[in-house]
Formats: structure tokens, C-alpha cells, sequence
């Protein structure tokens, strides 16, 4: 447990110290505040809308809880996809090139101190980078007004938020598996990528199929499992299958990196 | 205690070293010589758990390598041929991070740190980036590591590559310094090295082991007449291809 605190302080230290997080940290805000303003403006039109057709009836349905801040978590999960690779990409192959990893295995520490160490830092940077878009939400709460209570439901926005960090931990988990497979953190990031990007197209893939087929691809889809933490649901077996892949990802780590042992 | 038996290590159609036995006492300094390529580097990175043999056997403080990495891993110094060096961290956050990796924790580890950064004479960079360090420092860094937690035993690969003279000096009179309290193997093409530094040495060539014995032995050996060999002939002698 010591072990891995000194992995995870070392590398959140260098996450922390060098350009590529804030870069992340800044282009993931400056693309939700995008998305932000896109789904406010519709968001505006609509209820005009609605208020000229005299529909009252679903004027009432109309809140910025399910209107903006849901499709703008999905939007973030995204764009996660393609972040992600970057923030992951470096975990272990930094540590190849530079030759820093003999020195791990070479001190007693298990590698399996090493790799949750890795994601325990990676995980933090992902936490920074999704509580910076946490804004948007407040920024409604303080500009928006509705007849009855808050014009923001929280709970619904912390379920939401969730789902985003557990969508972002399978797929760094992921990440740190690609990262374990090379010296290049360029190909490291492309696998990542290509990883996440086959979990995301399988759930397009389910839309043709039908029968059980669907359901598996349905099932196996990353971004699938967002949608009821969204509507502020908090449904097991979703968080489940978050977590079952962060496993998978960590597994499969563990297992290339301890395979140096047998090389 | 350090002790191999018949240690090979295939890669596939390369052999790097074939049958490399030799056994080392504590407090003795070992010159580990041989040309480039001759198989040091793999030796060390079995004997520091790094690498596993295809065959034979290591032991280290009377552990086996192989079979309880930990307890090896515990008692091994190992700086390795290239300085395992995190250029974005200052070379004192560096030590803290090694020394804690080893287990070392509040007061006892901030001493240690400070006691091998005096020892290998980092003062002076301790808190620059190791980044913008020359390479003889960076070098140092890497030793300085090695010596955290004052292990029974030091692998050392190439210890003084990219000094100048006079951090060379300063290296191996370090290194003449750990003997007695240490057991230190020390790998070089340097025949000047070995002679400054160790009493005996193991001279690998093409894999094997070609020659294991004391410094002024080995010259004896290949002396004729009256003429004493130099350590320089003795060598290209024993690495003939």
C-alpha cells in the first residue's frame, strides 16, 4: 500500500509538472463549454417554442437538468474517449524508454503495487479534469431560475458526474494496459484509442443486430452504460460493468508487467 | 554472498551468456571485465531479478533469485547500465521516491538521502532538475540511488561512463571505500578501472567465463621470463576471438 502511495505521489508529481495535463485539463473544458453553449441556445429555443404552440404540457417536462447538463455529460464522455489515450499513454511507456522501469522491478516493490499506483495518479488527473466542467452545472444554478425550487437537480447531476468518472476509469485502466505493451507512447496511445474506439462503435454495431446478438453488443458498448447515470439512475449493473473493465484493464496490466519476470 | 551456478540466458538463436559460475564473499570487490558485449549487462540484470536465466541458478545473501525476488531485491544496490533516472523530478525528489520504494520512511529516510547525496558529493544539484544535470552527475544520481538503504550488495554497471577524470577519482575511491562493509560486483571495460578499484576479477568473454582470479595472480600467470604482463595483455589475451 506504501508502494504504491510512492508510485502514485512520483507520478502524479510528473502528471503535475509537465505541459500535456494542462493541455488535456484545458482543451476538455474549452470542448464542454462548447458543447455547453450549443445545448444552452437549443435548450432557449425550445422553450420558445413551446411557450408560442400553448403545448404547457410539456413546457413542464422542460428542465436544465435532463436538457443541458445530461447530453452535456455524454458529450464529455466523448470526448474522454479520445482524451484519455494521452493522459495513458505515457504510464509505463515513459518508464520503458527511459529505463526507469528496471528500476522499479529492481527494488522491492510487486508490480502489482506498481500498476495501481500508476492508475491511483492517473485517476486523479482525471478527477481534476472532469470537476473543472463541474462549472458549467453551477453556472446554471446561479443564472437559472425556474417557479418551483432549484433550477438544478444535484442528485441527478452527481449520478450523472459519477458515470462520467467510472466511464473514465475503465477507459484509463485500459490506457494503462496499452501504455504496458511498449517503449512509444505514440503507439501506446493509438492502441488505447483504438480500444476505447471499438467499445464505442460496437454500440452503433447493436442498432442493425437484433435478439440476444443486440443485447451483447448493446451490453458490451462503453457509452450504452452512461445513459441511465444520466437520467440520475443508479442502476448495478452498469457500475458493474464499469468496473469489471477497469479490472480487465488492470489485469492485463499486472500481467505484462509481471511477465518481465519471466522473459 | 553472491553465488551462480551455470547461469545461461538464450534469446532465442543468441546465447548472451552460457554457463557463468562464480561466487563472490562478503566485503569483496569484484572487477566483472570483458568486452562490449560479452554478456556483463545480462549477468547483472539476472543477478538483480530483473531478468530470469534460461538456466542455472543465482543466489544473492544466500536467496534465490528466482525464487524469493524480495528478499533479494531487499539486500541489492543495482545501478544499472544506463543511470534509471526521472529527468522531470529534482535529484533529491528522485532519491525520496527511490528511497521510499525501499522502504525507507519519515526521519530514517530524509537522513538517508542526505548521507548518500554527501557521499557521492550531489550537494551542490540536489534540488535542480535532473533534466538540466551533465551526464557525470546524472551518472551520480544514479549511483547515489543505489547506495539508498546501504545494501549488503552493489551491482554496478559501468559505474563511471560519462565522468570526467576527476569524478572518476572520486568514484572509485568511493568505491574502494564500500569494501569490507559491502559486497560489491562492479562491471567495466576499463582495465584501469578494475585495477584501481578491485583485488580480484572474473573476466567474461563471448558469454563465458575465461578467466577468475586475483588482480596480481592473473598477471603472475601470463608473465613469462622476467618480464611481468600488463593487465591490458593479460586481457586481449583472454578475449582473443
Amino acid at each position: 500500500m506504501r508502494n504504491t502511495l510512492a508510485i502514485a505521489g512520483k507520478d502524479l508529481r510528473l502528471y503535475l509538472t509537465t505541459w500535456t495535463s494542462y493541455i488535456l485539463f484545458g482543451a476538455f473544458t474549452f470542448i464542454t463549454a462548447f458543447f455547453f453553449y450549443q445545448l444552452v441556445k437549443e435548450f432557449q429555443l425550445q422553450l420558445l417554442e413551446l411557450s408560442q404552440s400553448q403545448m404547457s404540457g410539456m413546457l413542464a417536462e422542460m428542465n436544465l437538468t435532463d436538457w443541458v447538463v445530461g447530453p452535456m455529460v455524454i458529450n464529455a464522455s466523448v470526448f474522454l474517449l479520445f482524451l484519455v489515450p494521452v493522459l495513458s499513454m505515457r504510464l509505463f511507456a515513459e518508464e520503458r524508454r527511459g529505463r526507469t522501469l528496471e528500476l522499479l522491478m529492481t527494488t522491492p516493490v510487486r508490480p502489482v503495487e506498481i500498476v495501481l499506483g500508476k492508475y491511483l495518479a492517473a485517476l486523479v488527473v482525471l478527477v481534476i479534469m472532469i470537476a473543472l466542467t463541474g462549472v458549467f452545472p453551477l453556472l446554471l444554478q446561479l443564472v437559472g431560475h425556474t417557479s418551483d425550487g432549484s433550477p438544478i437537480d444535484w442528485s441527478t447531476v452527481a449520478v450523472a458526474y459519477l458515470g462520467l468518472f467510472l466511464f473514465g476509469a475503465a477507459s484509463i485502466a485500459l490506457g494503462l494496459f496499452a501504455s504496458s505493451l511498449t517503449e512509444s507512447q505514440i503507439v501506446a496511445a493509438i492502441v488505447a484509442f483504438a480500444l476505447l474506439l471499438l467499445l464505442w462503435v460496437i454500440g452503433l454495431a447493436a442498432r442493425g443486430q437484433e435478439g440476444a446478438w443486440q443485447r451483447l453488443l448493446e451490453y458490451l458498448a462503453v457509452t450504452t452504460h452512461l445513459e441511465s447515470f444520466v437520467r440520475g439512475i443508479l442502476k448495478l449493473s452498469d457500475v458493474v460493468y464499469y468496473l469489471s473493465l477497469a479490472f480487465v484493464g488492470l489485469f492485463l496490466a499486472h500481467r505484462v508487467v509481471d511477465a518481465q519476470r519471466w522473459r | 554472498m553472491i553465488e551462480t551456478k551455470g547461469l545461461t540466458k538464450r534469446y532465442r538463436d543468441l546465447t548472451a551468456i552460457e554457463d557463468v559460475s562464480f561466487s563472490l564473499t562478503r566485503g569483496e570487490i569484484v572487477g566483472f571485465l570483458g568486452p562490449n558485449g560479452a554478456g556483463k549487462t545480462t549477468t547483472m540484470k539476472i543477478l538483480t531479478g530483473f531478468l530470469p536465466p534460461t538456466a542455472g541458478s543465482a543466489k544473492v545473501a544466500g536467496f534465490d533469485v528466482f525464487e524469493q525476488p524480495m528478499e533479494v531485491k531487499r539486500r541489492i544496490g543495482y545501478l544499472p547500465e544506463h543511470p534509471p533516472i526521472y529527468p522531470d523530478l529534482t535529484v533529491r525528489e528522485y532519491l525520496t521516491f527511490v528511497a521510499r520504494l525501499k522502504g525507507l520512511r519519515g526521519a530514517a529516510l530524509r537522513q538517508d538521502v542526505g548521507r548518500v547525496i554527501d557521499r557521492v558529493n550531489l550537494g551542490a544539484v540536489a534540488d535542480r532538475l535532473i533534466r538540466n544535470l551533465s551526464k557525470g552527475f546524472q551518472q551520480r544520481t544514479g549511483l547515489a540511488q543505489a547506495l539508498l538503504g546501504n545494501p549488503e550488495v552493489l551491482v554496478l554497471d559501468e559505474p563511471t561512463i560519462g565522468m570526467d577524470p576527476r569524478q572518476i577519482g572520486e568514484v572509485r575511491r568511493l568505491i574502494r571505500e564500500l569494501a569490507g562493509a559491502h559486497t560489491v560486483i562492479l562491471s567495466t571495460h576499463i582495465l584501469q578501472e578494475v585495477a584501481a578499484t578491485c583485488e580480484r576479477v572474473v573476466i567474461i568473454n563471448r558469454g563465458r567465463i575465461v578467466a577468475d582470479d586475483r588482480l596480481t595472480d592473473l598477471v603472475a600467470k601470463h608473465s613469462r621470463d622476467a618480464q611481468p604482463a600488463s593487465l591490458e595483455q593479460v586481457f586481449l589475451t583472454l578475449t582473443e576471438v
